[in-house]
């Protein structure tokens, strides 16, 4: 059989995607052992003119990291897209914003104001911004230019599956390359690598009732280490997120923060959580409800923690 | 004059792009290093719980 064509490209991540397929450890000798890996920055020294040089869908699968956040982003994702049979969204960036999507929360230009004049560790006098094009005396540099949003890779270009996760669970990561090797692939648009059921479905702490008369933050409680955390009062994303990652953060006693995004059906994970926190909160007046709800701080950046620009509300407005 | 970019940089977390330029003898006249990515976590950890902030500070690198 020939072998595939692999690539692994990052957008705007942090490389933790990267390293995660590192994670699969002894099998990664197992991939090379069906696939070349014809472009991956952080590990091979292929440059941009060389995938410009492959043919069209020359590359068997794409995993694409990261969120779309400037020009180069999406020009990397128009070029991949061409250049392969298969693009994957790999991890919760390029599924639906990630970490880098918190940005939609603020201004473009009150984040490159704080970045590169207020910081206090910031020192610029000249008040130099980047440019897309800066002529110096031997010719012209240019740089990407920042989009006024974080967009999702299936903003900008098709996508063929998504796979969630911050980063995606190793063992997960190494299931999905054994299907796509396989050529036995799931229908277009499929979210793979990840569980149908909820996060709690996987979760070993013990639920009973879920009444919540008072919301905790994590460091005004120690909680009890068998009970679930929602259940003690602590926020956790576990009753409208897809499972399948392990439940690695609840099983170290860190609540959910949702980073495989939002369950079958679901088209807003912060909503869902809204309409999950109604039903749990044990209130008998307004105020009451008012009064437990008021404990939970910066609900919007916790419900959207890592799926803002994938979601409904993509951003906040008149921030 | 003459100009290599080199683009994007390699085996490092992050990206990068170097452009070198050379002299009509082939001779490298200058060079520039630059940085064509921005986040702004500065930016968005404001509003944030303190608590929250080093699980999502731990995503500026995660190599």
């Amino acid at each position: 059989m020939e072998k595939l064509k692999i690539a692994s490209y990052w957008a705007s991540a942090c490389g933790g995607c990267d390293v995660a397929i590192l994670d699969i450890h002894e099998k990664i000798v197992d991939v090379a052992n069906i696939a070349d890996i014809v472009f991956w920055p952080v590990a091979t020294d292929f440059k941009e003119k060389d995938v410009e040089g492959y043919p069209d869908g020359y590359i068997d699968v794409t995993l694409f990291h990261g969120a779309i956040r400037n020009s180069e982003n999406e020009h990397y994702a128009q070029l991949l897209r061409r250049k392969s049979k298969i693009l994957v969204a790999f991890g919760s960036c390029a599924v639906m914003g990630g970490i880098p999507g918190l940005a939609n929360f603020k201004k473009r230009e009150d984040i490159l104001g704080w970045v590169y004049f207020e910081s206090p560790s910031t020192q610029n006098k000249e008040r130099v911004l980047p440019q897309t094009s800066t002529p110096v005396p031997e010719g012209e540099l240019t740089l990407p230019s920042f989009y006024e949003e974080v967009k999702t890779l299936g903003d900008v270009v098709d996508v063929d599956y998504f796979m969630p996760g911050c980063p995606p669970a190793p063992h997960q990561i190494w299931a999905v390359l054994q299907v796509l090797a396989s050529g036995n692939l799931p229908p277009k648009g499929a979210v793979v690598g990840a569980s149908d059921k909820a996060l709690c479905d996987e979760c070993k702490r013990v639920k009973t009732e879920k009444k919540v008369k008072r919301f905790y933050r994590t460091y005004e409680i120690i909680p009890d280490p068998e009970r679930c955390l929602l259940e003690q009062g602590i926020v956790c994303m576990g009753p409208v997120t897809r499972g399948g990652c392990g439940a690695r953060c609840t099983s170290a006693h860190q609540p959910c923060r949702g980073c495989y995004g939002p369950l079958e059906g679901v088209v807003d994970q912060g909503a869902k959580y809204i309409s999950a926190l109604a039903s749990i909160v044990d209130a008998n007046t307004w105020e009451e409800a008012q009064e437990i709800i008021g404990h939970i701080p910066d609900p919007a950046g916790t419900f959207y923690r890592f799926g803002l620009p994938g979601s409904l509300l993509r951003r906040a407005r008149n921030v | 004059m003459r100009q290599i970019v080199i683009d994007p940089i390699t085996r490092l977390e992050g990206h990068g792009k170097i452009s070198i330029f050379l002299d009509d003898t082939g001779a490298v006249k200058n060079v520039y290093f630059q940085i064509p990515e921005l986040r702004g976590f500065e930016k968005f950890v404001e509003g944030r719980p303190s608590e929250e902030v080093p699980q999502i500070v731990s995503r500026i690198c995660g190599v």
